[in-house]
């Protein structure tokens, strides 16, 4: 059995020109929760359609639980369950018709947990699909993904359309499986989301992965923010090492610290110090460095 | 991005275009009826051009053109298949007879088709919010989509009629321009009706697929109408309440009476007006008929792709059989008939139509050749189906689960063939049924044989169909159509004997023998139906290695 949930070597896909995944390498753990961010266009979906055999790559290959993807689709799609940004479903089906199919093909479905999701996510399942509002259609297909308690849950975008108590209960679901040891790979747009769930974060860019990471050892892709006030006069920081972007307010300071905070603490010590404050960077402040404002995926 | 020269920009100012607003939905609407109507109005002018040439090579002396006219002229039963055959013994008026029957009811399948795609179906895919939402009411959005789908049915008659003015010019045809344009907007009245009972259909009903099948249920009793009307039962009243007998009346070529475009016309507008009216009347994405929102679930027939596919079709292919089952049934009642009232030279005609035998024989191969167009029809709708399947997104539920591409395609390949199938046995059944009421002495094997010999054909289409969906899924429709309207074309053309035998053997009807009046030929039936599954396997093999696409 393999020791990894996914891996891809060197997964690649163009469309004519254009370079979709460039030579993706990932490895994710079993039971690990990733987080996968990108603007649109990086890559994030490519990536998802090629793990699941939904394209076929250009180069490279991608496995999951050690089984190809290219190769033993069937096979490997008995170990996940997917989840698309887009819920597109029969319009005629009610929703319980709709899970029933779906739970169906799936092969196996924990009955029991079915019932508590349509509960947790109040949805009125004699509904037919072409009544549901968009929330809705999506809650449907998370169910769908979450009641055959799958080895790996591939999500993409999968709270779209969800209001904020639905997305308070998609996140303990997600915890739920993780305490189970089920894998989870999220693509997603909200960061407090991913910040949240994630124990991992990847960040495509081009199609490339430029970061893959815990939070932690993602905090120098951002300065860490530091906030002091002064009984007297705010010191000069201006030629302190590493320190940057500082805001003057009066008797309140506010800088940006890159690497060692040494420096700064030692020049703060020879002044009155009456509050300090230091944060470090939120994952939408590291997304942010990672990508510039103002920059846009392709 | 490439600057779009429509678009003006100045400083500090909204971006703005030229385009005004007010034509936004008619101008889109009018781009897609106007492509398919262009590919439509090509097929009506080859095929009336082609009827007319063909008549002129074959019918060459008086004498023979007087035994045609006084063969066909007077039987009430051919009538009723086909219209009134007045003036048999002109160019023009044979070209009536042959080709108006198939136009009016192609043209009246495409106007439904397209109406209904481009009002209900873009409210199914959620576009037309995006558009409703823009500077315009409902109302209004619906009328501009209505004008669009105006000018499309422009383009389908300037095809038709530019290639049939084109032939009259011709010394042995001789059409003049004004009866060939007359001839041509009768030909394309029906489209143009039908768009609008379409628009009304998409106002009534909750889903495109139910807006289309109502607007079908229309063309069915409308048809039925107008062949109980011409069957020389004493009801030919009943051709004005039909909208193809309005069609009819105008008797282009023969006996013009531009009259009868009164009806045609008043009833697009009224139509269209209702369709206008009815659309401010209801929210966008709801109907006018009740729509049940709330079920008891079932759960049969959802035990796989498979079975999913059966109970969601279930609908459609019933209303196919159902269609196949009134035709066949009026066919065999009126082929008696029709047979024993032609004689001479009439089973020379026939043969050149396709069909050879006795009378009643003659005339059921005639029959069985529109049933299988009508199979052909359906076997369109099942590839176009399996395409919808991965266009709409519902494919990509199935394909994340353990369902391998070959087994969902396999499986929607084995519902499709059972349909074709089975629309063949009803076919043979019951026109055995119609033509035992009358005592036509034909036995249900020999019309379950000739049901059968349908199949091989439709197995071709649903193949080539197949194929195109795994190697090229975004040119189906165009593919699975294209070989269909080819294929009536060349049999129009062919069954008169005027076309090389490479041209003929395009056209899968053509293959086909022409039973009952003659055994089917089992041995060309085997090599259709071997093609079909060869191209089918290609297909299924090609979607293996593909990735899925959308729209």
């Amino acid at each position: 059995m393999s020791d990894r949930a996914i891996r891809t070597e060197q997964l690649t896909k163009r469309y004519g020109d254009v370079v979709a995944l460039d030579h993706l390498d990932l490895e994710v753990t079993p039971g690990e929760v990733v987080g996968f961010l990108g603007p649109n266009g990086a890559g994030k979906t490519t990536t998802i359609r090629l793990l699941l055999g939904l394209s076929r790559p250009t180069e490279g290959r991608a496995e999951i639980f050690g089984l190809d993807c290219q190769k033993q689709p069937a096979q490997v799609h008995r170990r996940l369950a997917y989840v698309a940004g887009e819920a597109d479903l029969w319009p005629s089906l009610t929703g319980e018709e709709t899970l029933s199919l779906l739970g169906r093909v799936s092969g196996r479905v924990d009955e029991h947990y079915r019932d508590d999701l349509l509960n947790r996510f109040d949805l009125d399942p004699t509904k037919k699909v072409r009544a549901y509002s968009r929330g809705n259609r999506q809650k449907v297909i998370l169910i769908a993904a979450l009641m055959v308690r799958p080895d790996l849950l591939v999500l993409d975008e999968p709270t779209s359309g969800l209001d904020p108590l639905m997305e308070q209960a998609f996140r303990a679901c997600i915890g739920e499986a993780r305490d189970r040891g089920q894998t989870v790979f999220l693509s997603s747009h909200i960061m407090s989301e991913v910040e949240a769930l994630c124990d991992r974060v990847g960040i495509l860019r081009n199609g490339a992965l430029v970061e893959m990471g815990t939070l932690a050892e993602m905090r120098h892709l951002s300065a860490l923010t530091v906030e002091a006030r002064f009984d007297g006069a705010v010191p000069d920081l201006s030629n302190v090492p590493g320190v940057s972007d500082v805001l003057i307010d009066g008797q309140n300071l506010q800088c940006q610290v890159r690497g060692s905070v040494e420096p700064l603490v030692s020049a703060l010590a020879a002044s009155r110090v009456t509050g300090l404050l230091s944060r470090e960077p939120s994952l939408e402040e590291l997304f942010l460095a990672q990508y510039g404002e103002g920059e846009h995926g392709r | 991005m490439a600057a779009d020269p429509a678009v003006l920009v100045r400083d500090n100012e909204p971006t703005l275009t030229r385009r005004s607003p007010i034509t936004v939905v008619a101008s889109r609407s009018a781009r897609a009826a106007g492509r398919s109507g262009a590919l439509w109005g090509f097929i009506f002018g080859i095929a009336i051009a082609s009827s007319a040439v063909s008549y002129t090579q074959i019918y060459k002396t008086p004498a023979s053109r007087a035994a045609l006219a006084a063969a066909y002229g007077s039987n009430n039963a051919m009538s009723a298949l086909f219209g009134p055959a007045p003036q048999l013994q002109t160019v023009a008026g044979f070209t009536v007879f042959k080709i108006s029957m198939t136009l009016m009811i192609l043209g009246a399948v495409w106007g439904l088709l397209t109406s209904t795609r481009l009002l209900r179906g873009e409210e199914d895919r959620g576009r037309w919010d995006l558009l409703v939402a823009g500077q315009t009411t409902r109302r209004r959005a619906t009328f501009q989509a209505i004008v669009g789908l105006g000018a499309g049915a422009v383009v389908l008659w300037a095809g038709a009629a530019l290639l049939t003015v084109a032939t009259g010019q011709s010394d042995k045809v001789q059409f003049g321009v004004a009866s060939a344009l007359f001839f041509t907007l009768a030909m394309v009245a029906t489209a143009v009706m039908f768009l609008a009972i379409g628009a009304v259909t998409s106002q009534l009903a909750a889903t495109r697929r139910q807006a289309a099948s109502l607007a079908a249920v229309v063309l069915g009793i409308s048809y039925a109408l107008r062949l109980v009307a011409d069957a020389g039962v004493g009801l030919h009243g009943l051709i004005w309440v039909s909208p193809l007998g309005w069609v009819e009346e105008l008797r282009p070529f023969t006996a013009p009476q531009p009259l009868a475009l009164v009806p045609i016309g008043a009833c697009t507008v009224i139509l269209a007006g209702t369709a206008v009216h009815l659309a401010g009347r209801r929210d966008v994405g709801s109907s006018v008929m009740a729509d049940r929102t709330q079920a008891e679930s079932h759960l049969g027939l959802l035990g796989g792709p498979t079975m999913a596919a059966i109970r969601l079709m279930r609908s459609t292919v019933i209303g196919w059989w159902m269609a196949i089952a009134i035709a066949a049934l009026l066919y065999g009642f009126i082929a008696k008939s029709a047979g024993t009232t032609v004689a001479g030279s009439v089973h020379e005609v026939l043969t050149k139509l396709g069909a050879t035998g006795n009378g009643t024989q003659a005339v059921l191969g005639v029959c069985f050749l529109m049933l299988a167009v009508l199979t052909g029809f359906v076997a369109g709708g099942q590839v176009t189906a399996v395409r919808a399947e991965e266009s709409g997104g519902t494919l990509v539920h199935f394909l994340v689960r353990p369902i391998s591409r070959w087994s969902w395609l396999g499986g929607r390949y084995l519902v499709a063939l059972s349909v074709l199938v089975v629309a063949g046995l009803v076919a043979g059944t019951l026109t055995w049924l119609g033509a035992a009421v009358q005592h036509s002495g034909l036995s249900l094997p020999t019309l379950l044989g000739a049901g059968v010999n349908l199949v091989p054909p439709s197995m071709v289409i649903l193949g080539v169909g197949i194929l195109a969906f795994g190697v090229r899924p975004r040119s189906v429709t165009w593919v699975v159509y294209g070989l269909l309207g080819w294929s009536i074309l060349v049999v129009i053309v062919g069954g008169i004997g005027a076309v090389s035998h490479w041209v003929l053997d395009t056209s899968v009807f053509h293959q086909m023998a022409s039973a009952p009046a003659v055994p089917p030929h089992w041995g060309a039936n085997a090599v259709m139906a071997g093609i079909g599954i060869t191209t089918a396997l290609f297909g299924a093999w090609a979607f293996r290695y593909r990735d899925l696409q959308g729209e």
